[in-house]
């Protein structure tokens, strides 16, 4: 009982606080400085349609690193944590059967989706999407295939060489970027050219660097279903 | 010079290639973690030393091309790269300890590992607040998956709750961001700084918002229970980096918001980690689990880092000095505990005596508690030094009391700890395996650790002037202690003579008295030591670490040298007191008492500096400000040495379970370090315009009833060591009470006792521990008859009590006349006939130590034991022939100290007539009653003699006993109970009230933590409101609700 | 408070949500559900973030014939702030792999003591 109110009288306390700053809000008509530079240069600076994506692949780059890290570092925790027994590998996931209607779409679903994740990711710079977006995209067709079939084996050896080369590519691009252009990440280039606007080989590289993000996402959400899907195993 | 970025590339670079990589064998995997570890640590100490020495300037480091606040920055400055090289450093220390655990683990943690430590770097480079929550968050999940090395449900629910925790901080933290955009439109910390975020409506909120984050992050008290939960559910080498790499990067997050947070949030941060620092220590004390108590530390250490946060502004220029030098002797030492916990595999503190099976790693040990509880030489001395000082100049005088207190609670459990690891029985435990992998970086920490001591001392200009030579000394005879015990103690001699004729020239008479009591004194009982054979490990350290700090104290030209030569006694008087067969709980005791005394030393220093920061020693002849209480506490500094009563309770112990020939260093010598230091203050306090007459009357009773107390607890011991003991705290009570009188000869009575009690004190401890190492007891109804066996120690012990007793012709009876006197003179009537009972009682117990250890029936077990070891004798005998010049010839000693004395207090002299002293009440020639009674002593010693020749010497069994053979033997001993009748009239004196007050105040705090402490009940949702409790009980009293 | 926006009502949203989590945080016994609650406390905030970006009557910030173009395509006139939908990718992709991680840990304590109640895993205290 005692708990009870007492947590109340947090839930109380934050709503005052929260309250607080929903006081704080006015709604805006203008733009802050800040976005309004990137409104007003982004698309020449960069020459990417969607300025999201500039933000997040170029002006803010690192941060971009970091959210792929922190993926990286979470699928890696898994990996080891959630490691599985020599005898446990061989171990079968006893299931009720999948139905037909599931088995049948997966095979039809999963190449389009795995299709739909690619284009997602290569035209992030244009339309609304991108890297992480596409990534999810395709692990979610993995998420199927395990669906359909609990047993279904992932060949972890492409998730690894997908995941590291595409990391290693960023980290190389990024310093690159040290060597040859302004500064760690500066992926434009200068020099390369950003490419003619509103088309697929436009705003520098990327597209490619998205592409590496979304094959990175991709590997590293289907490392991680992987072995959400072996853990069964050991229960 | 390598960009930093190049940290942040290297570790993701090799992080993402290992998965491709990781076919060549975990071994691979795990050197090449090493060798990325090495290069970012090498990257920057290339930073660092450049910004240190000037050949290279604070630099920004711009991504993606664009400048701040478009795109987010680093910065590599002075700070930061401290910070980084710290946090790097420990990571390949970690890295190489860990390497094993990691590798067991597979690829997977190890990548983990290194990207932990890159983030870090980055949380302290990023000029971006929301980079550094998305780094934040990196660091959270890494440390959430490193815990997970060690295989235990116990670290999976402490991950568990971490994750829950650092999830609800996150929230907290990414409201106050994206709101701080919303008002400013901009994300750069550097912006922040420019604009003052207070004046945006709203504002305030926002700040508290990221502070709160912040904050929390650095586990404060008591929303810290996943922390502690963190500590000890983690590997111990993880530990290590969550309490170096990972406080650090969280304090330098803080220090980067708190630089755009006002002014005002400066105090709440210091109140916050001042809670943090006593409240954590205090539970700590109740700890018996090692890791959570050295959690318990590292988190109480971390509020004291928040408290120089918090007085940034006030402590101005010296903030890094004390902010620096408290984190890295944190850092280093308790990195280095951590790391040997997980070698010495002890859950429970009882069972780190294991450690004594590698006494290197005790070595490590007490170099790293001393550390942390901030003992000269390292650099937390010095830190904890100049903080208090500069607090108490700007006159918050009640913070310095808040950080000693809570400096005193960590001392407690961390001694008690040491304690158990140096004495507790340890032959049921196993040794333990040692790697040398894991081994070498608790080295580096230990050299580290006193590398920066050295080098920290150098950079203060007020520590500057101390004399390391002694030091040095110490360590060498450390190096050295393989060596046998006559090669160490001739050094230790040699070197003493050899310091002694440097520094005498250099002083006035009256530190030279006490120079000559310290060194000489110290190399005649150090002659003793010839006796022990073997190497006798560790003794000589610590014996002249002793007794460097004791001639640093003589030397001491400022405070901040006295205070560095009194802890430098302490620590060595420790080890000596701890060496005694059942001496753990005594030595804790001396500890406690000491560690208290030394704070009430230094808030004394801090007050006398109020107004103005004046280091000079004789600066405690003009304190200006709460005088009477800046001296009354240096006299309860003082006192808490010379064991006056109420204090006095660690002393009986310690002295009476040392060894043979430590027991007179510390009771004959050691005790005058209390009195030297009340001959300062009491200097100093005649000398300025204070108030000062009740304290010294108050003063003048506290002698007098210890030296009655002393004495009364004296006559009822049984143990021969004991009995000395007690009668040395009697004797400090007379050397109290004659100084407290503040009269000439009040003085110069203080100062013959001091010299006399010297002597003879020396020659009873050294001859009965001589005899206690031949009869094996201290017990003294187990001895008898030894006047057959040792007639040297015979003559010894008789000459020692007739010099203390006061009967002429020795010389203590130049200190009784002297103290009649002078209490006559005063007019101190009442506690004059206190002391002349004490002195009454004084016989009853001396008379013990002839009669029942020599005279009377020879035990079985002694009839063949020989006579006190000669080296035991040779300074015996020489004391013996310093009574015996002193009785001859006080004259030669007294009138020197008088015309010392005359220029403190001019009136009323002794004068002196030739042999003849005289005072306005009467006249005493020494010279010509010690001719007299020897003469008269001569002539009846030849009559008994003559008239005896004719008598028939009895043999020890020509006597009948009548048949019966009693239950419990000793009591037929004629010592046995022999003061049963006397103790039925006084018993109600014997009571140990004050040790049965001091038991009162221990049980009260350890069942106050032992009770509180249950808010941490294990549960992640508890923890959770905590939190949200510690936010929102923040908010009230900081934003008003 | 003159006029309700869209913003506001969003972010009465956000906050509403976040509490919801925090509610579900402190009172859930079931390690799952608090993760969920999470989760939702999680998309709470992030409902936060992109309602501090909105701007009164502008659109995406993606340059296409949907929106009014200045010289040199300044597209400043007409779009809402971009950075707080930049910061909410990030935020998302850091709240997912939060969620995983917790997951992972759910699973695991589950399999240790075939119970998900966070009560049972107490073992360190004081």
């Amino acid at each position: 009982m005692l708990k009870n109110i007492l947590i109340a009288l947090v839930l109380i306390g934050f709503g005052v606080i929260f309250y607080d700053l929903f006081m704080v809000y006015e709604a805006k008509t203008e733009l802050t400085d800040l976005a309004h530079y990137y409104a007003k240069n982004g698309a020449n600076e960069i020459g990417g349609a969607n300025l999201v994506t500039s933000i997040v692949v170029t002006y803010r780059g690192f941060d971009t690193l970091g959210e792929v890290t922190i993926l990286f570092v979470a699928a890696s925790i898994i990996s080891f944590f959630l490691k599985l027994k020599e005898d446990e590998e061989e171990k079968v996931i006893g299931s009720k059967d999948t139905t037909e209607l599931l088995v049948t779409a997966s095979q039809v679903l999963v190449p389009l989706i795995f299709l739909f994740g690619v284009y997602v990711f290569m035209n992030g710079h244009l339309t609304p999407g991108g890297g992480f977006q596409g990534g999810s995209i395709i692990a979610t067709g993995v998420a199927l295939m395990i669906m359909a079939n609990p047993n279904f084996k992932i060949n972890t050896q492409i998730i690894h060489w997908i995941e590291s080369i595409s990391g290693v590519a960023f980290v190389f691009a990024g310093v690159l970027g040290v060597l040859l252009g302004g500064g760690f990440l500066d992926n434009t280039f200068k020099g390369l050219g950003v490419g003619e606007f509103g088309t697929l080989f436009s705003a520098g590289v990327i597209p490619i660097i998205y592409s590496f993000v979304g094959l990175k996402v991709g590997a590293e959400i289907s490392n991680i279903l992987n072995k959400y899907q072996k853990s069964q195993k050991s229960i | 010079m390598v960009t930093p970025i190049y940290i942040v590339a290297t570790g993701l670079g090799v992080g993402f290639a290992i998965g491709i990589l990781k076919k060549f064998g975990k071994n691979f995997t795990g050197a090449l973690v090493l060798a990325a570890l090495a290069f970012m640590t090498f990257i920057s100490f290339q930073w660092f030393y450049g910004l240190h020495y000037g050949s290279e300037v604070a630099t920004y480091v711009y991504t993606a091309g664009f400048k701040p606040p478009f795109s987010i920055n680093l910065l590599m400055g002075q700070y930061e790269s401290i910070a980084s090289l710290m946090i790097n450093a420990i990571g390949l220390l970690g890295g190489i300890y860990m390497f094993n655990s990691l590798k067991a683990r597979g690829s997977d943690a190890q990548v983990v590992y290194l990207i932990l430590i890159m983030a870090m770097n980055v949380l302290v480079m990023t000029r971006d607040i929301f980079n550094l929550f998305v780094f934040l968050e990196i660091v959270s999940i890494a440390i959430a998956g490193v815990i997970l090395l060690e295989k235990s449900d116990r670290s999976m629910s402490a991950g568990f709750k971490y994750i829950l925790a650092s999830g609800i901080i996150s929230t907290i933290l990414l409201l106050g961001i994206v709101f701080a955009y919303y008002l400013t439109g901009t994300l750069n910390i550097d912006d922040f700084v420019g604009i003052s975020l207070n004046t945006y409506k709203g504002g305030g909120l926002v700040i508290f918002l990221m502070m709160m984050a912040a904050i929390l992050e650095l586990k404060p008290f008591p929303a810290n229970g996943w922390g502690l939960d963190l500590y000890e559910g983690a590997d111990p080498g993880i530990s290590a980096i969550i309490s170096g790499a990972s406080a650090t990067a969280s304090l330098f997050v803080l220090y980067k918001i708190m630089a755009f947070a006002g002014a005002e949030w400066n105090y709440y941060v210091a109140l916050i980690g001042i809670i943090t620092f006593v409240g954590s220590n205090f539970f700590g004390i109740v700890q018996e689990n090692t890791r959570r108590m050295l959690g318990y530390s590292s988190i109480g250490q971390i509020g004291l880092l928040m408290v120089v946060l918090g007085f940034k502004d006030v402590l101005g220029d010296s903030t890094p000095f004390i902010l620096f030098g408290l984190l890295i002797s944190h850092y280093l030492a308790k990195a280095g505990l951590f790391w040997l916990s997980g070698i010495i595999k002890a859950k429970d503190l009882k069972e780190w005596s294991v450690i004594r099976k590698h006494p290197y790693f005790l070595f490590l040990m007490g170099t790293f508690v001393f550390a942390l509880i901030g003992f000269p030489p390292f650099p937390s001395f010095f830190s904890k030094f100049n903080f208090v000082l500069l607090l108490t100049e700007t006159g918050n005088i009640a913070w310095v009391i808040a950080i000693l207190a809570g400096s005193m609670l960590e001392a407690i459990y961390l001694f008690r700890w040491f304690g158990y690891a140096v004495k507790s029985e340890n032959s049921h435990i196993e040794k333990n395996k040692v790697c040398l992998h894991k081994s070498i970086p608790i080295w580096i920490m230990a050299l580290a650790l006193y590398g920066f001591s050295y080098y920290t001392s150098l950079s203060n200009p007020w520590s500057i002037a101390i004399n390391f030579i002694p030091l040095a000394f110490v360590a060498l005879l450390f190096v050295l202690d393989f060596l046998p015990v006559y090669i160490k103690n001739s050094l230790s001699i040699l070197g003493m003579a050899y310091y002694f004729y440097l520094v005498y020239p250099q002083l006035d008479n009256m530190r030279l008295i006490f120079e000559v009591i310290f060194i000489v004194g110290g190399i005649l009982t150090l002659i003793a030591g010839f006796a022990y054979k073997g190497t006798r490990p560790g003794f000589h350290a610590v014996a002249l670490l002793m007794f460097a700090g004791l001639t640093a104290i003589i030397e001491a030209k400022t405070t901040l040298e006295f205070f560095f030569g009194w802890e430098l006694m302490t620590a060595g008087s420790y080890f000596l007191i701890i060496r005694g067969k059942r001496s753990m709980t005594h030595a804790l005791s001396y500890m406690m008492f000491s560690i208290g005394g030394a704070y009430a030393l230094l808030a004394a220093f801090g007050i006398s500096n109020v107004g103005q920061i004046n280091l000079d020693l004789n600066q405690i002849g003009h304190i200006s400000y709460l005088s009477t209480w800046a001296y009354a506490l240096l006299i309860l500094g003082f006192l808490t040495k010379t064991a006056s009563v109420g204090l006095h309770i660690w002393l009986p112990g310690a002295h009476g379970e040392a060894e043979s020939d430590v027991s007179p260093m510390v009771s004959a010598i050691l005790l005058k370090a209390g009195v030297f230091g009340l001959v300062l203050t009491l200097i100093a306090m005649n000398g300025s315009d204070s108030q000062w007459s009740n304290l010294a009357y108050a003063l003048g009773w506290l002698g007098a009833i210890t030296a009655l107390s002393g004495n009364l607890m004296a006559v009822f011991q049984e143990d021969a060591k004991r009995l000395l003991a007690y009668s040395s705290i009697g004797q400090l009570g007379y050397i109290v009470f004659a100084l407290a009188m503040m009269t000439h000869l009040g003085w110069l009575t203080a100062f013959t006792y001091s010299i006399n009690h010297f002597m003879y004190k020396a020659i009873l401890f050294l001859t009965i521990g001589a005899v206690v190492l031949r009869v094996g007891t201290h017990d003294m109804y187990k001895m008898g008859g030894l006047i057959a066996r040792m007639p040297m120690a015979f003559i010894a012990v008789l000459i020692g009590i007739i010099a203390l007793s006061g009967v002429p012709p020795l010389s203590g009876f130049a200190g009784k006349w002297l103290f009649y006197n002078a209490v006559m003179e005063k007019g101190w009537y009442f506690q004059g006939i206190i002391i002349f009972f004490s002195g009454g009682l004084a016989f009853l117990y001396l008379w013990r130590l002839i009669h029942t250890i020599f005279l009377g029936q020879l035990k079985d077990n002694h009839r063949n034991v020989k006579d006190i070891s000669i080296w035991f004798a040779i300074p015996v005998y020489i004391l013996i022939g310093g009574i015996m010049v002193f009785s001859v010839r006080p004259d030669w000693v007294l009138q020197p100290l008088g015309n010392m004395l005359s220029p403190f207090f001019p009136t009323g002299q002794l004068n002196w007539d030739h042999s003849y002293a005289y005072t306005t009440l009467g006249y005493w020639s020494g010279t010509n009653v010690f001719i007299t009674i020897v003469i008269l002593f001569l002539i009846v010693f030849g009559i008994l003699a003559l008239s005896t020749r004719k008598a028939h010497k009895l043999k020890q069994f020509d006597i009948t006993y009548s048949g019966e053979k009693p239950f419990r033997p000793e009591t037929t001993h004629v010592a046995w109970n022999v003061f049963a009748g006397f103790y039925k009239a006084v018993w109600p004196a014997t009571i140990p009230l004050v040790a049965k007050f001091w038991d009162y105040v221990t049980d009260f705090f350890h069942d106050g933590a032992g009770f509180t402490r249950r808010i941490y009940s294990g549960n992640g949702q508890a923890y959770m409101m905590h939190i949200l409790y510690f936010i929102i009980i923040t908010y009230i009293v900081i934003i008003g609700g | 408070m003159e006029y309700i926006t869209l913003g506001h009502m969003s972010l009465l949203l956000g906050i509403s949500l976040t509490v919801i989590g925090f509610w579900g945080i402190l009172t859930q016994k079931n390690i799952i559900k608090i993760i969920l609650s999470f989760t939702i406390a999680d998309a709470g905030v992030n409902i936060v973030i992109v309602s501090l970006g909105y701007v009164v009557g502008k659109t995406a910030p993606i340059i296409d014939n949907a929106v009014v173009q200045e010289a040199g395509r300044n597209v400043s006139a007409s779009v809402v702030d971009p950075i707080p939908q930049a910061l909410v990718l990030t935020s998302i992709v850091i709240g997912f792999g939060v969620t995983a991680l917790m997951l992972a840990f759910a699973m695991k304590m589950f399999t240790a003591k075939k119970t998900l109640d966070i009560n049972q895993f107490n073992e360190l205290k004081w």
